[in-house]
C-alpha cells in the first residue's frame, strides 16, 4: 500500500525539478531573522508565533511552488523555416498531467549551451521568452519562442527551461528539457542581379495566360518568407488577414538558376542570397525552376515543396 | 530571466486594504497627524488606479517635491513630538510614516515585495502594545491579505479569480499551522532583552501610583482592566481580609501624599510576627510599571520566581519592575503584629505642613482630650464618619483650597482616598502615628475558573496607626462610611450604569447573560495570558518538563524539534501532492474499466477518444468485444452530455467485466 503510494507520488522517470528561493525568499528570510530578533529582544510570544507562521508560510510556499512544476511535460516543440534575419518563432507544448492548474510558467532558454565545472555556471545564460499564465489540470497549452536568426543553416533552439516562482514569488522552482528542436534558416532573399531569363521550352509546360508584364492576377494567402512588398496592405485594412499580390507575367517558363550566374554579386553568402531571391521571384511568377549548386542540383520543378527543397540546399551549402 | 512586469492595479488595492488593516490600531494612540499622512498616501495611491491622479516620479516632479517636503516635515516632527531617542512610540511612527510615503512609489515587483514585508512588521509591532486574542485574530486576517497580495502580484494576468486567491492564501496559512506550533513550543527560548529596551517598551499600562492626590483613584475606578488574577489553594479569605498591599504613604505636603526615601526604609529590619490562618494561592499580575507586587495583606515571605523582597512597609518589592505579566506563589496570614514594640520611623508618622488643615487639626486636639485613651479617641473619629452625615460616593463634588478641611466640614461626599487622607491627618493632629496604604480591597470570583479578578476599579486606600504594643493597626475609615464597599465589594455599590454596558443595564437578565459572558471570557483570556503569553524560557522548561522530557536542555530540544519537523516535512508534502481522485463518478468508474484492461497492456494515448480505445481493446480482445462495446457507449452518453442511462448501468456492467485472455 506504501509502495502504491510512493508510486502515485513519484513516478519513476520522471523530469527532475529544482528549487532555491528567489532573490525575494532571501529577503523574505532577511526580514524574518530582523523580526526573530525584535520578538526576543521584547521577550513577546505573539511576535514569536507571527514569525514562526512566517517561516512555515515559506515552507508551504517551497512546496506550492514545486507542486507547480511538478510532472511538467514538454509535449512538443517545433518551428517553421524562416529567413535569415527574420525572427524564428518555435511551437512549444506544455503539457499538465496532474489534477491541479499550474499557474504563471516562465519560458527561457539557453542559446549557447555553457560548459564549466561549476555547476552553478551551467545555470547562467538563460534568456527569458514567454509566460504561460494557466495550463489547466490534464491539458495542453502551447506557447511560443521568438529567436532572431543570424546565419543560414540550422538553429537550435538550446536548453529551454520551464519555471515557475508561483504562488509567493519566494522560490524558485524550474525543470531543464533539453530540446534537440531547430529551425531551418534560409539565406536572407536579396540582391542586385536581374532574373535570368526564362527559357519558354514550350512543349510540355504551358504554365499560364501569356499576359502583360506584372498583371495582378489573385491574392493568395501570406505565407513565411513571401516579400514584404508584394503584401496586399489595403486589403490588410480591410480584414486583417494577410495576404499577397500574385502576379502573372512574361516570365512564366522555365528557368535555370545556376551558382555561375552569381559571381558578379560577391562572396559566398552573397551568391547564396541573390539564388535565393531568384527563387521567390521565379516561384512567385508561376515558372518553373532548377537549381545547380556547385555540388548539388535540384531538377526541374515548381510549387511549395519544390521552393522548400531548393531553398534547404541553399542553407545548408557548405564551399566544396 | 524573470517576469518583471510592474504590479498590476488589483495587486496595489489589495496591499492598500492590507496595509491600512495592519496600521489600523496603531490610530488609536499614535499622534493623528501620522495616521492622518497614511491615510492620504494611501488614499493618494488609490486615487492614481481609479481617477489616474499623478504619483511622484522624475516626470512630475512637483509632486516628487511636495512628497519630499512631506517625509522631511515627518521626520522632523517626530524627532519633535518624541525627542531624539528613538523608542517604541516614536520607532513606530517612523515606520507607518515612511510605509505611507512608500506607498506612494510602488513602481517595480522589488518595491511591491519590501511594502509587503513591511507590512508583516508593522503586525508584528502591533503586538508590542496588546497580544489579546480579538487582536491576535484580527491580524491573522492582515496576514491572510498581505499573503494573498504576494499572490495578486504573481497572478499579473489575473487568472484566478478574487476569492479563489484568498482562499489560497488562507489554505497556505493553514497548512503553516503545524511547524508553527512545533517551533512555538519546541524553539528554544530566549530570556530578553538582548539589548536594551527603549524606555516606553511598556508604557500604557495603569495602576495605581506610589502617590496620591485626592481625586485619582476615582480614574482607576472607571477602569474595567484587570489588575491581577488569584487562584487560591483551598479556602478563600472573608471578603473583609481582602487587602491587598501596595505603596504605603508616609509624607503629605497637604494635598499629595508620598512615600518614604527608600534608601532609608530598605536599610531597616522590620518585626513582624505572623499568626492564624494561613492562605496559600498564586498571583497573576499584570504588567504596571512599578516596582511592587501585589499581595493579600501580609505576605509571610517573597516568591521563589520573582526576585524580591519584603521591605519596611512590609510591601512585596521586586527587583526590577514589573513590565511583563509575571506570576507567582504566595502564602499569607491576615492576622499579623507589625513593629510591635518599636517602629523607627515614628516620627514621620506624625507629621502634618504647618498651616495646613487648620480646622481638622482643632478638632482633632478637641476631639482627643475629650477621650481618654487613643483607642476611645479613634472610636470618637469613626463613629463621627458613620453618624454624622457623610456619603460615599464615586463622583464627589470638586475640592477647592485645603481639600481636608473642606471634605470633612464642607462636602463630606467622597470615596475611599478622601475617607483614608482626612482620617490619617486627623490621627496625626492627635498625637497618633498613622500612614495611608494604598493597593486594592475585594475583587470578583469568576465561577468559570475559581479565580478571585482583581480589577483597576478595586483600587483602594486605607490607613494604619501605630500603637504601642500593637504595633501598626489596619483601621479602614472607609468601612465606617460604607461598609457594603469592604464587605461586598465596589461591584455592589456602583450604578449599574457604570458596571455593564447602557444597553443591557435595564434588563435583570441581561445583566446576568452579560456577566456571564465576561466570566467566560475572562478564563479564556486567564488561561491564554498564563500559557500562551507567559510562555517563555520558565514556562517552556515546565511544559516540556510535563510533556515527559526529563531535564530539557538544548540537545534533547534538539532532538525533539528536528524529529517533529521531519514529520511534518514527510507528512505536509504527501498531503500537498496527493492527487486527488477524479471528482465525477462517471470518469472515476472508466478509470477502473481502464485499470481492468491495462492488465493487458492497454492503456489509453493521449488525445485518444474513447471510441479510437475500445477499438484498439477490442483487437486484443476479440471475445470482449460486445462488452467494451457497451460500457464504452454508456460511458460516452453518461459523460458527453446525452443521461439517458442510469450511472448504476455503468456500474454494474464495469463490475460485471472481467476480461480474460483468449484460450
Amino acid at each position: 500500500m506504501l509502495l502504491k503510494l510512493y508510486r502515485r507520488i513519484s513516478p519513476p522517470n520522471r523530469q527532475r525539478i529544482y528549487i532555491i528561493p528567489s532573490r525575494f525568499g532571501f529577503m523574505f528570510a532577511f526580514f524574518l531573522l530582523i523580526m526573530l530578533l525584535g520578538a526576543i529582544n521584547y521577550s513577546n510570544s505573539m511576535s514569536h508565533l507571527l514569525v514562526f507562521l512566517l517561516v512555515s508560510l515559506g515552507h508551504t510556499a517551497m512546496l506550492h511552488t514545486h507542486r507547480n512544476i511538478a510532472k511538467i511535460e514538454l509535449k512538443h516543440c517545433h518551428a517553421e523555416p524562416v529567413f535569415c534575419g527574420q525572427t524564428a518563432t518555435f511551437t512549444v507544448v506544455i503539457n499538465n498531467p496532474n489534477q491541479r492548474d499550474f499557474h504563471q510558467i516562465e519560458l527561457a532558454h539557453q542559446p549557447n549551451k555553457i560548459i564549466s565545472w561549476n555547476p552553478f555556471k551551467r545555470l547562467s545564460g538563460f534568456v527569458y521568452k514567454n509566460h504561460i499564465s494557466l495550463v489547466p489540470a490534464q491539458q495542453s497549452v502551447s506557447s511560443t519562442i521568438e529567436i532572431t536568426t543570424q546565419q543560414r543553416g540550422y538553429q537550435s533552439l538550446g536548453r529551454l527551461r520551464v519555471s515557475t516562482l508561483f504562488p509567493l514569488g519566494l522560490f524558485n522552482s524550474w525543470t531543464h528539457f533539453n530540446t534537440s528542436a531547430r529551425v531551418l534558416v534560409y539565406p536572407q532573399a536579396e540582391g542586385i542581379l536581374p532574373l535570368p531569363v526564362a527559357t519558354n521550352s514550350g512543349e510540355k509546360i504551358m504554365l499560364s495566360q501569356q499576359k502583360g508584364l506584372d498583371d495582378f492576377s489573385g491574392f493568395q494567402n501570406y505565407r513565411k518568407g513571401d516579400p514584404i512588398h508584394s503584401i496586399a496592405w489595403k486589403a490588410v485594412a480591410r480584414d486583417d488577414v494577410l495576404r499577397t499580390k500574385q502576379f502573372s507575367g512574361a516570365h512564366s517558363g522555365q528557368r535555370c538558376l545556376t551558382w555561375n550566374d552569381t559571381a558578379g554579386v560577391g562572396n559566398t553568402e552573397q551568391r547564396l542570397s541573390q539564388l535565393c531571391q531568384w527563387l521567390l521571384i521565379s516561384e512567385q511568377t508561376k515558372s518553373s525552376s532548377q537549381l545547380e549548386l556547385p555540388n548539388n542540383t535540384i531538377a526541374y520543378g515548381i510549387g511549395e515543396q519544390h521552393l522548400h527543397n531548393c531553398l534547404t540546399a541553399l542553407a545548408l551549402y557548405h564551399d566544396a | 530571466m524573470m517576469h518583471k512586469a510592474a504590479p498590476s492595479s488589483t495587486s496595489i488595492l489589495w496591499l492598500m486594504l492590507g496595509l491600512t488593516l495592519a496600521a489600523s490600531p496603531h490610530f488609536l494612540y499614535q499622534p493623528i497627524w501620522v495616521s492622518l499622512v497614511f491615510l492620504t498616501a494611501i488614499a493618494w495611491r488609490c486615487m492614481n488606479i481609479w481617477f489616474d491622479w499623478y504619483l511622484p516620479s522624475n516626470k512630475h516632479y512637483l509632486v516628487r517635491i511636495f512628497q519630499l517636503v512631506i517625509a522631511v516635515a515627518a521626520i522632523l516632527a517626530i524627532t519633535f513630538n518624541y525627542g531624539s531617542t528613538i523608542g517604541r512610540d516614536a520607532g513606530v511612527a517612523f515606520l507607518v510614516m515612511m510605509l505611507g510615503l512608500k506607498v506612494t512609489e510602488i513602481r517595480s515587483q522589488r518595491d511591491y515585495y519590501v511594502t509587503v514585508f513591511l507590512g508583516y512588521f508593522v503586525v508584528i509591532t502591533n503586538f508590542f502594545f496588546t497580544q489579546s486574542i480579538p487582536m491576535v485574530m484580527m491580524m491573522f486576517i492582515v496576514v491572510i491579505i498581505m499573503t494573498a497580495c504576494l499572490i495578486t502580484v504573481n497572478d499579473p494576468k489575473h487568472v484566478i479569480k478574487k476569492l479563489q486567491i484568498v482562499k489560497l492564501s488562507g489554505q497556505m496559512l493553514v497548512q503553516s499551522l503545524p511547524i508553527m506550533l512545533i517551533l512555538f513550543v519546541l524553539f528554544p527560548r530566549i530570556a530578553g532583552p538582548l539589548w536594551g529596551l527603549p524606555q516606553d517598551s511598556h508604557s500604557g499600562s495603569t495602576g495605581i501610583d506610589n502617590k496620591m492626590t485626592l481625586g485619582k483613584i476615582s480614574n482607576l475606578i472607571q477602569s474595567d482592566k484587570v489588575a491581577f488574577r488569584v487562584s487560591f489553594e483551598g479556602e478563600l479569605p472573608p471578603p473583609a481580609q481582602r487587602y491587598w498591599r501596595g505603596p504605603v504613604l508616609w509624607l503629605t505636603d497637604g494635598t499629595t501624599w508620598t512615600e518614604i526615601n527608600r534608601s532609608l526604609t530598605s536599610a531597616v529590619e522590620t518585626n513582624i510576627e505572623y499568626s492564624g490562618a494561613e492562605y496559600h494561592y498564586s498571583l497573576t499580575l499584570e504588567p504596571h510599571n512599578e516596582n511592587w507586587l501585589f499581595a493579600l495583606d501580609m505576605p509571610n515571605k517573597s516568591p521563589t520566581t520573582v526576585k524580591s523582597h519584603i521591605n519596611a512597609d512590609g510591601v512585596l518589592q521586586s527587583n526590577e519592575s514589573v513590565k511583563q505579566r509575571v506570576h507567582y506563589q504566595l502564602t499569607s496570614q491576615p492576622d499579623y503584629q507589625f513593629n510591635q514594640q518599636h517602629e523607627p520611623f515614628v516620627q514621620r508618622a506624625l507629621e502634618l505642613p504647618d498651616n495646613h488643615h487648620n480646622l481638622s487639626k482643632q478638632l482633632a486636639q478637641q476631639w482627643r482630650s475629650e477621650t481618654a485613651t487613643d483607642e476611645a479617641y479613634i472610636q470618637r473619629v469613626l463613629s463621627h464618619f458613620n453618624q454624622s452625615d457623610f456619603y460615599y460616593t464615586l463622583t464627589p463634588p470638586l475640592l477647592t483650597g485645603d481639600t481636608i478641611d473642606g471634605f470633612l466640614f464642607n462636602s463630606r461626599r467622597g470615596f475611599c482616598e478622601h475617607y483614608a487622607a482626612s482620617f490619617t491627618v486627623l490621627m496625626r493632629a492627635a498625637g497618633i502615628p498613622a500612614r495611608v496604604v494604598t493597593g486594592y480591597q475585594g475583587g470578583e470570583i469568576n465561577p468559570v475558573n475559581d479565580t478571585l479578578v482583581v480589577r483597576q476599579r478595586d483600587a483602594h486606600a486605607w490607613t494604619e496607626v501605630w500603637l504601642q504594643d500593637k504595633g501598626w493597626v489596619r483601621i479602614d475609615p472607609t468601612a465606617a462610611v460604607s461598609s457594603d464597599r469592604i464587605e461586598y465589594g465596589i461591584n455592589e455599590i456602583m450604578p449599574l450604569s457604570m458596571r455593564s454596558p447602557l444597553f443591557v443595564a435595564n434588563s435583570d437578565a441581561l445583566i446576568e447573560l452579560w456577566q456571564s459572558i465576561n466570566n467566560n471570557w475572562d478564563a479564556v483570556n486567564n488561561v491564554w495570558n498564563l500559557w500562551v503569553l507567559a510562555y517563555g524560557p520558565e514556562r517552556q522548561r515546565d511544559f516540556l518538563t510535563k510533556l515527559g522530557m526529563t531535564n530539557p536542555n538544548w540537545q534533547s530540544i534538539a532532538i525533539w524539534l528536528g524529529s517533529l519537523l521531519s514529520l511534518v516535512f514527510i507528512l505536509l508534502p504527501l498531503l500537498l501532492f496527493y492527487q486527488r481522485q477524479q471528482a465525477d463518478p462517471v470518469v472515476r468508474l472508466y478509470q477502473d474499466f481502464c485499470s481492468k484492461l491495462a492488465k493487458f497492456q492497454l492503456i489509453p494515448a493521449t488525445g485518444e477518444g474513447p471510441n479510437d480505445f475500445a477499438n484498439r481493446a477490442i483487437k486484443t480482445l476479440q471475445h470482449h468485444k460486445s462488452d467494451i462495446n457497451t460500457i464504452t457507449q454508456l460511458y460516452i452518453d453518461l459523460h458527453y452530455g446525452n443521461k439517458s442511462h442510469s450511472i448504476t448501468e455503468l456500474q454494474t456492467a464495469i463490475k460485471l467485466f472481467q476480461p480474460k485472455k483468449a484460450q
